[in-house]
């Protein structure tokens, strides 16, 4: 029984060692798993005490489930992601290893941004030769001027149920958070009228939400299938492609490589547009409206111009 | 505007969803097939030379209700022209016991070192290093349970123990044959860069109570009768293990670096055994995915090993390189080519060879750990 004493002290050693260096807590532990989360959790309780698992210059699709997110997972208040299989090669891992009661799934601190708004495209069939399509629909919905708002609600909402002292302080500030947004919104919607019609040549469905939203049209995809690097054999099928031409630039997000793109460029002599995915830990990306506008510019500067041009 | 017309268009693909839904309750079906040319026989190896099928699985998981969840991994292997099917896992894991406790209970793969926890489907190489394959078969699974605790602390830090009933690793009659001790803690060190190392103790009460069934076997390796379990045991075997990675910004995506390394060392072989009677050996290898679809990778490994012949040992070493390429076509398909080269005392099979190996994905692919 010896052995079974050794084990007993040593677990017991590396309990209170363990509690012995655990900092003072902050009232609320946030772990978002894409930034874009931290930003929005952020706007309705501000002194919250954040992990984010990824960056701006980060896929999403690929993190990996490293101790760091293991042991942020495992202090968390509330998890929230994007779900719709965006984090299916990661976030399970966290989630089984971390073990934390509070966030398992079915419970309320383990929040899916996708449960509250209506995905693009899902599919009733799927299999893995079309690619890495999510059955779900298009998870990358952070940039939708209009399925945002029912997020941050339902967002306000569970916050609001795990810290019911906080919930009027949050519900306020949704409430603050809802009225600037409409007004960005306005403001984008006139900007739209510029970009209606135009079309964009793309790499993933990052930015589909918003395209679709502003009436710019983009269906050429430098991605073969959707989660496919692009090819040189794909990219050079592109160049035949009917609709290129009308295609006013090539939008492309910061984490991803920018050769395919560039090649493009070269021998087309459309112009690079190149936005973070998600916010930034810089103004003015820092908020998802400030990254809309500064997209919403972008696109307006680069295209809106070249189309008044042609008349 | 689209944005206006969208949400009717949408309705009828809500009914959609609701289909999704309730194909959801059936368990995930993973299916995952291993195949290689092998040019010539090398020590240790649990892989015979031409054509041959590797690590062939079949698995199903599911979560079980909101306490548990469950798997059950199925492996098709072929020796000696007869097929066998084992199971590798069937186990059932807590999710969310209170103070960051995890309860595994069933068949497994014991956590003992960085790679042994692991599917072999994720590995970067053939095979295994060699020391993995004398010490531990490979991987070594067993019946038993584990608990671990995820301690509060802002860097990683995990415990854990496990208890199984050891008849993978030696035959015996001990209820509890093996039971394993292991700490792990890592983290990162900017956004590039995540490390982790481990410590690992396997107690084995069953090495004396096995016969010494190779005591006139002169020939002790690859093609071994008890191919799964580990050929080279001890009353203790202590693990020490270490993992580094680099990507540019953290995009693991894009490029990123992998440089890992382990240390094992067993003793008190047998009751006769002395002091000096020890196995050990090590690996290093590093990983360079350079491109999202390409990898390359060395790795150099060494092993000491005593081998039981009745009341003395033979002294058996072997040092391997391995230099691999692959190629992902996508997340669920590697193709890769590798290139072995051993140098060995006291093994007659000891070779070098080029080996061609396809790793296919069918189905759902469960998330991979660190």
């Amino acid at each position: 029984m010896g052995i079974d004493m050794r084990f007993g002290q040593w677990f017991l050693i590396a309990f209170l060692f363990g509690l012995a260096s655990m900092p003072a807590r902050a009232d609320f532990e946030v772990f978002a798993c894409e930034p874009e989360w931290t930003s929005l959790v952020r706007e309705f309780m501000p002194d919250a005490r954040f992990t984010t698992a990824t960056s701006y210059l980060q896929d999403p699709h690929y993190i990996e489930a490293r101790p760091s997110l293991i042991a942020a997972m495992r202090r968390a208040d509330i998890a929230v992601c994007t779900g719709a299989s965006l984090e299916a090669g990661w976030l399970p891992t966290l989630l089984q290893r971390a073990g934390n009661p509070k966030i398992q799934s079915g419970r309320p601190g383990l929040f899916f941004a996708a449960d509250h708004a209506r995905l693009h495209a899902p599919h009733e069939h799927v299999d893995r030769s079309m690619g890495d399509v999510h059955p779900e629909g298009n998870p990358h919905v952070h940039l939708s001027p209009d399925q945002l708002p029912r997020i941050a609600e339902a967002l306000a909402d569970r916050l609001g149920e795990l810290r019911p002292d906080a919930a009027t302080d949050i519900q306020a500030r949704y409430i603050k958070w809802r009225v600037r947004w409409n007004n960005h919104r306005a403001e984008w919607q006139e900007k739209a009228k510029g970009l209606q019609g135009q079309a964009v040549v793309i790499q993933h469905t990052s930015f589909g939400y918003l395209l679709r939203w502003l009436g710019v049209e983009a269906t050429i995809d430098l991605e073969p299938k959707p989660g496919l690097p692009p090819s040189a054999s794909h990219l050079s099928e592109l160049l035949s492609e009917p609709g290129l031409d009308a295609a006013g630039a090539i939008l492309i997000a910061s984490h991803q490589d920018r050769q395919p793109a560039e090649w493009l460029a070269k021998r087309t002599g459309k112009p690079v547009l190149v936005f973070p995915g998600t916010v930034t830990d810089e103004a003015p990306t820092e908020t998802l409206a400030g990254l809309i506008t500064t997209i919403v510019n972008g696109l307006e500067e680069t295209m809106a111009g070249a189309s008044y041009g042609s008349l | 505007m689209v944005y206006r017309v969208l949400p009717f268009v949408l309705i009828p693909l809500i009914g959609i969803n609701t289909g999704v839904a309730a194909n959801e309750l059936n368990p995930d079906v993973s299916v995952t097939l291993d195949g290689y040319y092998k040019q010539n026989d090398t020590a240790l190896s649990h892989r015979e030379k031409g054509f041959g099928l590797g690590h062939t699985e079949l698995s199903l998981s599911s979560p079980i209700d909101d306490l548990f969840s469950g798997r059950l991994t199925a492996v098709f292997e072929e020796h000696d022209g007869e097929s066998e099917v084992l199971i590798e896992e069937a186990y059932l894991q807590t999710n969310g016991l209170p103070a960051g406790l995890g309860v595994r209970a069933g068949r497994f793969l014991s956590q003992v070192g960085y790679l042994n926890g692991r599917h072999m489907h994720e590995d970067d190489f053939v095979e295994r290093p060699a020391v993995y394959r004398a010490l531990l078969g490979s991987h070594y699974y067993d019946t038993g349970v584990r608990l671990n605790a995820v301690l509060p602390t802002p860097f990683f830090w995990q415990v854990g123990a496990e208890a199984f009933n050891g008849n993978q690793l030696s035959e015996g009659d001990e209820d509890i044959g093996v039971y394993t001790l292991n700490t792990r803690v890592g983290g990162d060190l900017s956004v590039s860069q995540s490390w982790q190392a481990g410590l690992s103790w396997l107690r084995n009460r069953q090495v004396s109570a096995e016969d010494d069934e190779g005591e006139h076997d002169h020939d002790h390796e690859g093609g071994h009768d008890h191919s799964h379990g580990a050929s080279y045991t001890g009353e203790n075997l202590y693990v020490a293990d270490a993992v580094w990675k680099w990507s540019p910004n953290g995009n693991t995506r894009e490029q990123q670096i992998t440089l890992s390394g382990e240390y094992l060392y067993a003793d008190e072989l047998n009751e006769f055994a002395t002091s000096d009677d020890v196995h050990e050996g090590w690996y290093v290898s590093g990983v360079y995915q350079f491109a999202p679809q390409w990898s390359a990778g060395v790795r150099y490994g060494e092993v000491d090993l005593r081998e039981p012949h009745g009341d003395h040992f033979h002294s058996q070493s072997l040092e391997e390189t391995d230099v691999m390429l692959s190629w992902s076509r996508s997340h669920f398909s590697t193709l890769r080519l590798q290139y072995t080269h051993q140098s060995a005392t006291g093994f007659s099979k000891a070779d070098n060879t080029v080996m061609v190996q396809y790793v296919m994905s069918l189905g759902a692919h469960g998330a991979h750990g660190y």
